[in-house]
């Protein structure tokens, strides 16, 4: 079906339906994969995935959804939303928080559509990558290199009347290098991903052959003794960590109906000091988790969580936003047509303070420096994040690579811990994704400077 | 299609394969405690493999378009790997229950009011109760040149529940599951929410943490994880083909206690993995991976087999949009011989762990861990005394399976795989 007559075809849908609100998001979705192991190729593919979500709405009723694969059956499945509402009685009505009717085509810059490149240059291309972790050193036994591209064609449209169309691509490539010597195996991860194209993936060497000599490296490294140290955060690990203990958090489905949650993130407490100012910004130019509207159709905008140590503000769907009676944020996100939107991050930052690394690390007698991460997860209040790698902190100088070290806490606590936050912010576009309610992996990224803690606990090798 | 597929792949190849996988899943979700939303998702995909001048491609779709899905197939294999795999030929399937008739009739009514009765149950004051009660229904059809042609239905009733306790800044969040080919009865549904329910009435009470030492530590199915999922992937064929499993060296390879066996049971009655056949066509069975402690089997697809000059096992899970790869179907710990009170009746002063967090990142298969509690109890002379926070639990995965000192006498279901609770000796504990 061509572009023009998906548009009609679905405000027909639209128009067809008798629910009381309907929402509707159609995608299709051209896509290639190649993937290496060790020096064999695993497989060179392309895919094609279409499909359409549909939520409808109705007064005294939860919410009816639909989701399906192919495109021609939209009217039948609208039907289905709308009396899979009315079998969902419901007491408290479900409302929305009004957002301002749009309609926009938003044509998202292709950077070398990657749907006019043989897909035997994208297979060159990472042969090539990943021919730079095997030729590294004789100590790589194995590696896993990966490159997926995509272009997607997204509707939306409400029965509120906004139609939004977007073309939006990304791409990613990820190295995983895996060295083993007496024994002793270790990994090296690197990856990237980028609301971008064919010419953002060129000349990525760099990134795979650092992911070969950090597995290598890390064969000899020490293990960090466990116990309390003061921690300085590389600005990846940084923005993980925000991400994890206090973007989680702020996400506003987790105190939208619970009062002793809200009680415990009451806008105007305290968190950490006055030198911390934490947001969420999805329109932030160039970014990962930037797009120009979420799943709702909602602007997407930066927004303050913890100004200069205060609460500020949260992340909202329509739905948390009307029930708290504040506005919506336009972080109401779905992993694609398979999914409802959920209250998700986008690009998630620490704003810059004052000095440099250097500064960070001059007063410190032992400590670690830990760096990138390998991931993160919270239970809210308790959070724990496993770094890439580290280093020893001696001395007021960086000492030898340890082994990745995990860092856990309570986010209040950890908070109050934060004694420095440098001026070196820098943004990280990692591949990989955020996971909640089984969608998995969004795109996300995070941004900070270097970030000091004081008195922390790591995991490690304990005597 | 799948016919016209496999007739026209056939003509144009050496061999090739395809799986259509279909399902409707029918989602009833409970937000803190109201109904919140009924969503049915439907789902149809294609998954086609060639082996054209001895290379391999793969294509997937879920577009209706089979000229378009043939010509991505040729073109992957014109890139393709080379490797001599040998498709199965026609055999007889073994029987295993993956459907129940009953199951697939359940309607957005029926799963509601389930749901409602489980709510109702699980309803405390200042707990908050998210529930998701799931209904799918889908079928596996799959045809190769070689002859086979396979399908089977399969149904899936779960029940997800998590409850949500806020107490001034504490937080304690628990879930859990059920989810088999039947309807659960009345009785799983109990003894999930007494699970549910005993876990906040153990954490009521907040004890402090153990000296840190080498203690005893008792691991529920949940809490299990940190020490299984280093298993799993060292089993895989994958990972001892590429030389990175530490189980690939049988002489130099780890010990494990007498008393742990780790089966893939594909064939358990109305699982969520159980099923006749692979997604290669390659017919169930049930295999040994660790058999009273010591190693017997990997799993293999294909291809992985092709490569590493062995058999496959049955094993090739593929998705619409992913080629074959070793999966496990139904991974089961065998039970032993303690009830769960004997089990913790065995520990002086110790932990029982039910939730680490961040398990899974960083180098799983190399077996060493050290996590932070996310939910555990302290332990002392056989009682559970309170919620423990602020505590790590560290060791190496491979050399604590060697300290099994109990197994329960029951497993639980977890997704797909069955679990007994696990007291293990000498556990690292970070605490006090």
């Amino acid at each position: 079906m061509a572009e023009t007559d998906l548009r009609n075809y679905l405000q027909d849908a639209i128009r067809g339906s008798r629910a009381d609100f309907t929402e509707i998001r159609l995608e299709r979705v051209w896509s290639s994969a190649v993937a290496y192991r060790g020096a064999n190729l695993e497989g060179a593919t392309t895919s094609f995935d279409a499909g359409g979500f549909v939520r409808c709405l109705n007064r005294g009723y939860g919410w009816g959804a639909s989701s399906f694969t192919g495109l021609d059956r939209l009217p039948a499945m609208v039907t289905r939303a709308h009396e899979l509402s009315l079998a969902s009685p419901r007491d408290t009505p479900l409302q929305l928080a009004p957002v301002p009717i749009r309609i926009d085509e938003v044509r998202l810059d292709l950077d070398g559509d990657v749907r006019g490149v043989a897909l035997a240059d994208k297979q060159a291309l990472l042969e090539r990558l990943n021919g730079e972790m095997l030729a590294a050193d004789r100590r790589i036994t194995d590696t896993q290199a990966a490159y997926h591209d995509e272009v997607t064609e997204y509707w939306f449209a409400c029965s509120d009347g906004s139609m939004i169309y977007q073309l939006r691509p990304h791409v990613t490539l990820s190295a995983v290098a895996v060295a083993r010597e007496d024994g002793a195996v270790e990994r090296g991860l690197e990856s990237i991903g980028l609301r971008r194209g064919w010419h953002s993936v060129q000349n990525q060497e760099e990134l795979f052959r650092n992911a070969a000599k950090r597995a290598v490296g890390l064969l000899t490294a020490p293990r960090v003794k466990g116990g309390t140290y003061p921690v300085v955060l590389d600005p990846r690990l940084a923005g993980v960590f925000i991400h994890e203990a206090l973007g989680h958090l702020c996400e506003a489905d987790f105190v939208a109906e619970n009062p002793e949650a809200q009680a415990m993130m009451t806008i105007g407490r305290r968190f950490g000091p006055d030198f911390l100012t934490v947001g969420d910004d999805g329109s932030a130019a160039g970014l990962r988790g930037t797009l120009p509207y979420d799943d709702e159709g909602t602007p997407t905008q930066n927004t303050l969580l913890v100004q200069n140590g205060v609460l500020v503000g949260r992340l909202h769907s329509r739905e948390t936003a009307a029930r708290l009676a504040e506005a919506p944020t336009g972080n109401a996100r779905a992993l694609s047509f398979r999914h409802p939107p959920l209250v998700r991050l986008t690009n998630t930052y620490v704003a810059n303070g004052k000095g440099t690394l250097d500064d960070l690390l001059r007063d410190i007698k032992l400590g670690v420096y830990a760096c990138d991460a390998l991931g993160g997860q919270t239970l809210l209040e308790d959070f724990s994040f496993t770094s890439g790698h580290g280093y020893m902190i001696r001395d007021g100088r960086l000492a030898e690579l340890v082994k990745p070290v995990v860092l856990a806490g309570n986010l209040f606590a950890t908070l109050d811990r934060i004694d420095r936050i440098a001026g070196d912010f820098r943004w990280n576009q990692m591949g990989g994704g955020c996971g909640k309610g089984g969608q998995v992996p969004l795109p996300v990224s995070e941004g900070a400077p270097h970030i000091r803690l004081r008195d922390t606990l790591v995991g490690g090798e304990i005597e | 299609m799948i016919e016209l597929l496999i007739e026209e792949a056939s003509r144009r190849a050496d061999a090739a394969d395809v799986v259509m996988k279909t399902d409707e899943t029918l989602t009833v979700a409970f937000d803190s405690g109201r109904l919140k939303s009924t969503s049915s998702a439907q789902e149809c995909g294609f998954n086609l493999r060639v082996v054209h001048g001895g290379r391999l491609g793969f294509a997937g779709s879920t577009g209706q378009d089979p000229i378009a899905l043939l010509d991505a197939a040729f073109a992957s294999a014109r890139l393709g790997p080379q490797v001599a795999i040998k498709l199965p030929t026609p055999a007889p399937l073994p029987t295993v229950r993956t459907h129940s008739p009953r199951a697939a009739t359940l309607s957005a009514v029926d799963l509601i009011q389930l749901g409602r009765g489980i709510v109702d149950r699980l309803s405390i004051d200042g707990v908050k109760v998210n529930l998701v009660v799931e209904r799918s229904i889908g079928s596996v059809r799959l045809a190769n040149s070689c002859g086979v042609e396979g399908s089977y239905d399969v149904s899936t009733v779960s029940l997800s529940a998590e409850l949500v306790q806020v107490r001034g800044d504490s937080v304690l969040i628990t879930g859990d599951h059920v989810a088999a080919a039947e309807s659960p009865t009345l009785a799983e549904v109990e003894a999930m929410v007494q699970r549910l329910l005993q876990r906040i009435a153990w954490a009521e009470r907040d004890a402090t943490p153990p000296r840190s030492g080498n203690l005893p530590v008792c691991f529920t199915p949940a809490g299990s994880a940190v020490l299984l999922l280093p298993l799993q992937q060292a089993c895989s064929g994958k990972a001892v083909l590429q030389g990175i499993s530490p189980l690939g060296d049988e002489a130099n390879g780890p010990r494990f206690s007498s008393n742990f066996t780790l089966v893939d049971d594909p064939l358990a009655d109305g699982r969520s993995g159980s099923r006749p056949m692979d997604d290669e066509g390659v017919p169930s069975q049930r295999l040994p991976l660790i058999e009273q402690g010591v190693v017997r089997n990997f799993i293999y697809d294909l291809e992985t087999a092709a490569r590493a000059g062995t058999q496959p096992t049955g094993h090739g899970r593929r998705s619409t949009f992913a080629k074959p790869q070793p999966a496990y179907s139904n991974l089961v710990v065998e039970p032993g011989h303690h009830a769960f009170k004997e089990l913790l009746a065995l520990i002086e002063d110790g932990l029982l762990v039910d939730d680490l967090l961040g398990v899974g990142q960083g180098n799983v298969i190399g077996g060493a861990f050290s996590q932070p509690v996310g939910l555990a109890y302290r332990v002392v002379k056989g009682e559970v005394v309170g919620r423990v926070k602020d505590a790590a639990v560290a060791g190496n995965a491979y050399e604590l399976l060697g300290r099994v000192a109990g197994l329960g006498t029951e497993a639980q279901w977890i997704g797909s795989m069955a679990v007994p609770p696990l007291l293990i000796e000498g556990v690292a504990v970070l605490g006090a």
